[in-house]
């Protein structure tokens, strides 16, 4: 395959500073799958996920303790160091404390031009949906004070058609490797990431040539153990490759960008309604749920993907999923499918992760 | 080198406080033998009124948590939780509370015959996650009513009409759930006079914090305890009447210029929890002739209610009550102890890296270099864990503090 999700992945924010300069359009950095993207788009704005590991992880020490998660650490650390000094501002959606403490710290300290919080409510009552199109319509007022544009709901249709377009085709993708497409997860990874940080415009494009060959390819079946991999932020490519290695297939994850954006549509109608519909309907992430409802979606996914063992991979001193995990724990051995927990610490894969892999995988074999 | 002076001026509200907090767990037991619903409800929000206007007994695990860490049977419960799969990293109020509800509240002999098991739980969205997820698990765990209520988290300065009327639509939902789980019709009147009382107590903590003001202080950290009332007795008479008490003792105290020691000389401000098992620690200061004379901790009630709108006045503490003293709204609380350091008259600051609290903890160091850089006022960050003492070294803490202390005196010009 010659369209390489890696490739763009690196160059990602080159490809975005180009364009800015290009198009003369605002960039603004989002610390969260909750924010509606799709807002800032129809005002013309790119919104660039906030994603990476600094190599300078001491940078953050400044600004936070050393028991606050390492994926916030390293955005601080990113932040700090000037690679993100090209955006324009920053907007959050409240999903866990470790990031909501993130926005606030990052904004005081690289004070960007423009900052916005919002927050969710947890429920799907009627009265939910009408407070989030208010909580919208104050994000919505102070994009236009921001730009000097008017919101226009044609516009914001228009985004949603082709976000719709985009998340249904990476959905495809996962069916499409599920059904035997040879591809590594890290390729999907790639993908994932490359929706989140690149403008609309470009990724899709290539994301459309993506799926076309995929289609046309001739497929089998890896005959390995199809994984589920369950977690907040997973990026560490080589612990993909290395569970692929051991006799692993990812086919589906439960993580922060991945199938759960992925498997309901924005419907039609009242654009700003079904938006605020789509975000409180969506499978949930550990820090915006309660039990039953995370539930629900993880037995329908292993159900789905045809799961056979699952692995959770959980960031160090995550609240959200190390108090879930139990909990997760419990339901999945009720279905009867091996599961393991790996404890990141944010570093590279050691020995002491590749040995528990390897003797799960082990384990495994010898069912 | 000086010597350790002791601490001999405790308040004497401190006897009423014990039995108060005796009672309150007396109350919940009585209930539950006469067969009145006791609730479990996250600590902090405006559930409290509503739950004493409708003669409902409320317990907070949460508060639970300092009292079984000055008792000692925290270990206890963190071994329970560990046992069930959950992390040390998470926050220590958490494990205590799953590792007791889950397991140690079987245990016999307990410290004010333990908590009474729930007829129904709350589980809020609002608060940090460790208070969400905590709820969460007892929900899962007791085979009883739950009502999941809702409540986003809000930064304070951008709380605004929606909030408060979905924050009302909550509590109306909340209040149907009540009438049909006690048979009993709600009145109005009476969450007006518990909001009422709630909003007087939070006077008179006010006025009584204020007197701290005065140099010598009458009073110091370690009788943040006082503050059991705040939580556990808000809506009822029993806070009011404890307060009132509470401040006309301290006034006594500034009129008779009588600091709680005899030559103050620092004034001290803390930020985060304290360390509930060890509250000893505050008296350390004062081998420097130091007082820590304000908190963050305790300006959470820095707030007044309108009877005149009781359901708005509930909505609105609970959406404040947990920002104002964590990371949701970072520059609120800047402002907040920017104003104390500056009214409190303070030399310098002491900041507790809570490993147990990361919302609290995250902004730390930036409140610290805005009280240098706009205040000039010096600040010491030390690690610990407000609920786990084995994250906390005593040695070290001295060590940094005194340091700190001697390069205090020293701006003072107090050489020894
Ligand atoms: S979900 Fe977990 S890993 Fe992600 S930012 Fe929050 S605490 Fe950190
Ligand atoms: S606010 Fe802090 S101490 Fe309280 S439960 Fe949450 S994390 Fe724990």
């Amino acid at each position: 395959m010659d369209i390489n999700f890696r490739d763009l992945y690196e160059r990602r924010l080159d490809i975005v500073k180009e364009h800015k300069e290009k198009d003369n359009c605002p960039v603004i950095g989002t610390l969260c799958s909750y924010v509606p993207v799709e807002i800032l788009h129809s005002f013309g704005i790119i919104p660039v996920r906030i994603w990476g590991q600094s190599e300078n992880l001491h940078k953050a020490d400044a600004l936070l303790q050393p028991f606050i998660c390492p994926p916030v650490r390293h955005l601080m650390a990113l932040g700090l160091e000037g690679h993100y000094n090209f955006l324009d501002g920053i907007v959050h959606c409240y999903t866990c404390d470790a990031t909501c403490g993130l926005f606030n710290i990052w904004t005081r300290n690289l004070k960007p031009g423009f900052s916005h919080l919002i927050s969710l409510p947890y429920m799907t009552i009627d009265e939910s949906l009408t407070y989030t199109m208010a909580e919208f319509n104050n994000f919505i007022e102070k994009l236009e004070s921001f730009t000097g544009k008017k919101f226009s709901p044609d516009n914001l249709k228009r985004s949603i058609t082709i976000h719709n377009e985009a998340r249904s085709l990476m959905k495809e993708v996962y069916y499409l490797k599920k059904a035997g497409f040879p591809a590594g997860y890290s390729g999907i990874s790639a993908m994932n990431i490359c929706s989140q940080t690149l403008p609309l415009e470009i990724f899709l494009p290539e994301l459309r040539k993506y799926v076309k060959k995929m289609k046309e390819d001739d497929r089998g079946s890896s005959g390995k153990l199809k994984i589920l991999i369950s977690g907040s932020v997973i990026s560490d490519t080589s612990l993909m490759a290395f569970i692929e290695e051991a006799g692993g297939d990812i086919v589906a994850d439960d993580a922060c960008i991945g199938l759960r954006m992925l498997r309901d549509e924005i419907s039609e109608g009242d654009p700003l309604q079904s938006l605020a519909r789509y975000y409180l309907t969506r499978p949930p992430c550990a820090s915006r749920s309660d039990f039953p409802s995370r539930k629900a979606h993880f037995l329908e996914t292993l159900t789905d993907f045809d799961i056979d063992a699952v692995i959770f991979i959980h960031q160090k001193f995550c609240d959200p999923h190390l108090s879930d995990h139990p909990f997760m724990k419990k339901v999945i051995d009720e279905t009867g499918i091996p599961n393991m927990q790996l404890e990141m610490e944010g570093d590279e894969l050691t020995g002491r992760v590749q040995t528990r892999i390897e003797s799960f995988f082990e384990m495994l074999e010898r069912r | 080198m000086m010597e350790e002076k002791k601490t001999t001026k405790r308040l004497k509200a401190n006897t009423a406080l014990r039995q108060i907090i005796t009672d309150f767990y007396a109350d919940a037991h009585r209930a539950k033998a006469e067969g009145r619903p006791v609730g479990w409800i996250p600590p902090m929000n405006g559930l409290i009124e509503l739950f004493y206007a409708m003669d409902i007994h409320p317990i907070f695990p949460e508060n639970w948590a300092p009292i079984c860490a000055a008792i000692g049977t925290n270990s206890n419960n963190f071994a329970y939780a560990q046992r069930r799969g959950y992390s040390s990293d998470l926050c220590g109020y958490f494990r205590n509370n799953i590792g007791y509800a889950l397991d140690g509240i079987a245990e016999e002999n307990q410290p004010l015959d333990g908590l009474p098991k729930p007829d129904f739980l709350i589980s809020f969205g609002a608060g940090c996650i460790p208070t969400m997820k905590t709820f969460q698990v007892l929900c899962d765990h007791f085979n009883v009513p739950v009502f999941r209520a809702d409540l986003p988290q809000v930064a304070m300065e951008n709380i605004g009409e929606h909030h408060i009327k979905y924050g009302v639509t909550q509590i109306k939902r909340i209040i149907k759930f009540l009438e049909d789980l006690t048979g009993k019709r709600f009145d109005i009147d009476r969450l007006r006079q518990a909001v009422a009382y709630t909003d007087e107590a939070c006077r008179l903590w006010d006025q009584i914090m204020d007197a701290r003001r005065t140099i010598p202080s009458p009073f110091s950290a370690a009788e943040i305890g006082i503050m059991f009332v705040m939580v556990t007795r808000h809506g009822t008479k029993i806070a009011v009447d404890f307060l009132r008490d509470v401040l006309e003792e301290v006034r006594g105290k500034v009129e008779r210029g009588e600091g709680v020691i005899l030559n103050e000389r620092i004034r001290l401000f803390w930020d985060n929890i304290p360390l509930w098992y060890n509250m000893k620690l505050f008296n350390y200061f004062e081998k420097w002739d130091a007082v820590v004379v304000a908190e963050t901790y305790t300006s959470a009630w820095t707030m007044r209610m309108d009877t005149d709108k009781p359901l708005e006045s509930i909505a609105y503490k609970s959406l404040v009550s947990y920002p104002l003293v964590s990371c949701v709204s970072l520059d609120k609380r800047i402002e907040l102890i920017r104003k104390a350091v500056v009214d409190y008259k303070i030399d310098g600051a002491i900041f507790h890296s809570n490993r147990s609290c990361k919302p609290i903890s995250m902004g730390q160091m930036d409140i610290m270099k805005m009280l240098s850089e706009e205040l000039n006022i010096p600040g010491v960050m030390f690690d610990g864990d407000h609920m786990d003492g084995g994250s906390f070294s005593e040695a070290q803490f001295r060590t940094r503090i005194d340091a700190f202390m001697e390069m205090l005196m020293e701006r003072k010009g107090n050489i020894y």
